[in-house]
């Protein structure tokens, strides 16, 4: 069986995907970005990118994980409540320039991982959340 | 003892302002640390404050190289938003703009690279055939950067003249076949400067999730145009290059049989070319709330739009563009290690790297 089966029953009977807007989504439920990233390279599964939504007021970020898995592109969201989720740099190399390029540009910091000096601007200061940063 | 030689940000070797810093040892280089951003735009924000037409002409000047596949993947996610479908002409021309622009992208890549090795005689006959490339781009859209051809629903600007477009296949197929690809391949100056040089393993490709050709230069035979067809790619017959080897030279042949390849995909779609309108002509786009994901195959490889909208909004809500270059260029560091120092421009040019796409 190929991950497409496997993933939501493993997550629960009642989850199942979700085709919309050229992504086939699945809500990660109680897994971590961790368990899924596991999942995901135990699958061969290609890791593509991290969206990140910033939330009106204080709903805190939204981060979209995806892969792509036979072709197929995979979605996962994973909603913060702060500002904080695990890296999975360690478990995934490909990771590393976007988790960087996120916490530059939100101030979200992924915990169990050391960031290289600043990727994308000029100054010393990481995780500096630039949209706030225009509004001021 | 080991030394730090910083190449970049501006430096001979460098199409576009990037870092290096290059961790040597005699001639050999130990490790090396990649720094981007010195022409970072906002890109991504800023098409928030546009509306459909604006954010199509913002997002086309993401690359001066592959400017025609942003606005492309950009309009095939917000035509998902739309409810709309590109006409069948509008399909067609699509891939004949798309192809047109792997081709040059392609050759300017090789006369790029020959420059590099120090073959300026090849640098120039590139050049030259890549000139021919861009006037036939020029002929269509009027342009020959920023050619404005994709919008919702479709294409702007019709191919009155499809049959120039074969006169200039027949002579860039001629060229290539008997001069840059023999030459390529078989001149001890090419093979000395390319063969076991700058060597991605296919272990490594797939962890550092290369695309494009510097993943098909590394025996991963993924190409989006095959696994997940869009425009009219599903209705022609084309190889996807692969070569196992992983050095600067797999990544050259890689190039050069996919110029061979989109020769043929462009005589194909001037043939089956269909009649019809070139757009919907609808000129009142409403989108409904929720994102859109399109991702493509540009010449540097996989590009990937997510476009985010609220109906009723005049701009988009949310733009994240994912470029090939930007995965790509990681793997650069592992390219590197055990490599002579000499070396080091022409294998970081090898996976054709572009930041303007990069620093989006």
């Amino acid at each position: 069986m190929s991950l497409i089966e496997t993933l939501p029953q493993k997550l629960g009977s009642s989850v199942s995907w979700i085709e919309k807007g050229g992504v086939l989504w699945l809500d990660p439920g109680p897994l971590s970005i961790r368990e899924l990233c596991a999942e995901m390279n135990a699958a061969k599964a290609r890791f593509i990118t991290i969206t990140t939504y910033q939330l009106p007021a204080t709903e805190g970020f939204r981060l979209e994980y995806h892969w792509d898995f036979e072709g197929q592109l995979l979605g996962f969201p994973f909603k913060l409540e702060g500002n904080s989720i695990e890296s999975i740099y360690e478990m995934c190399e490909a990771v590393d320039w976007i988790e960087r390029e996120i916490h530059e540009e939100y101030a979200i910091e992924f915990t169990g991982r050391e960031y290289e000096p600043l990727l994308l601007r000029a100054g010393d200061t990481p995780g500096v959340n630039l949209r706030e940063e225009v509004k001021k | 003892m080991s030394y730090k030689i910083p190449m970049g940000p501006y430096h001979p070797a460098l199409e576009e302002p990037y870092k290096l810093d290059l961790i040597c040892e005699g001639e050999t280089v130990c490790d090396a640390k990649l720094h981007i951003g010195f022409n970072f735009r906002g890109i991504e924000h800023l098409a928030e404050t546009r509306n459909y037409i604006q954010v199509t002409a913002l997002m086309e000047r993401v690359c001066g190289i592959c400017s025609n596949i942003h606005t492309l993947t950009l309009c095939q996610a917000m035509e998902q938003l739309a409810g709309q479908s590109p006409t069948p002409r509008a399909k067609y021309i699509r891939v004949i703009m798309a192809e047109l622009e792997r081709l040059h992208s392609h050759v300017l890549w090789a006369g790029i690279a020959s420059k590099l090795m120090g073959f300026k005689t090849m640098f120039m006959t590139c050049f030259e055939i890549r000139e021919k490339v861009m006037d036939v781009l020029a002929a269509i859209s009027g342009n020959r950067v920023n050619y404005s051809m994709n919008r919702i629903g479709g294409v702007n600007r019709d191919i009155e003249d499809p049959q120039s477009i074969l006169a200039m296949i027949n002579q860039l197929e001629s060229e290539m076949m008997h001069a840059v690809i023999p030459i390529f391949t078989t001149s001890s100056t090419a093979r000395s400067r390319c063969a076991g040089v700058g060597v991605l393993t296919e272990e490594k490709a797939i962890s550092c999730g290369v695309v494009g050709p510097t993943a098909r230069a590394s025996g991963l035979p993924q190409d989006l145009r095959r696994a997940t067809p869009y425009a009219a790619y599903s209705e022609l017959e084309f190889n996807v290059p692969v070569e196992p080897a992983g050095d600067v030279r797999a990544r050259l042949m890689v190039r050069a049989l996919e110029i061979i390849e989109s020769i043929r995909i462009l005589r194909q779609a001037i043939e089956k070319l269909p009649p019809g309108e070139i757009n919907t002509g609808d000129d009142k786009v409403k989108f409904v709330t929720g994102t859109a994901t399109s991702r493509v195959e540009a010449p540097r490889g996989e590009l990937m739009y997510s476009v985010s909208w609220k109906e009723g909004s005049r701009n988009p809500s949310r733009v994240h563009v994912r470029t090939p270059t930007y995965v790509n260029m990681p793997a650069v560091r592992w390219m590197v290690k055990g490599a002579r120092l000499a070396d080091t421009p022409l294998i970081q040019a090898s996976v054709d790297p572009c930041y303007s796409c990069t620093d989006r």
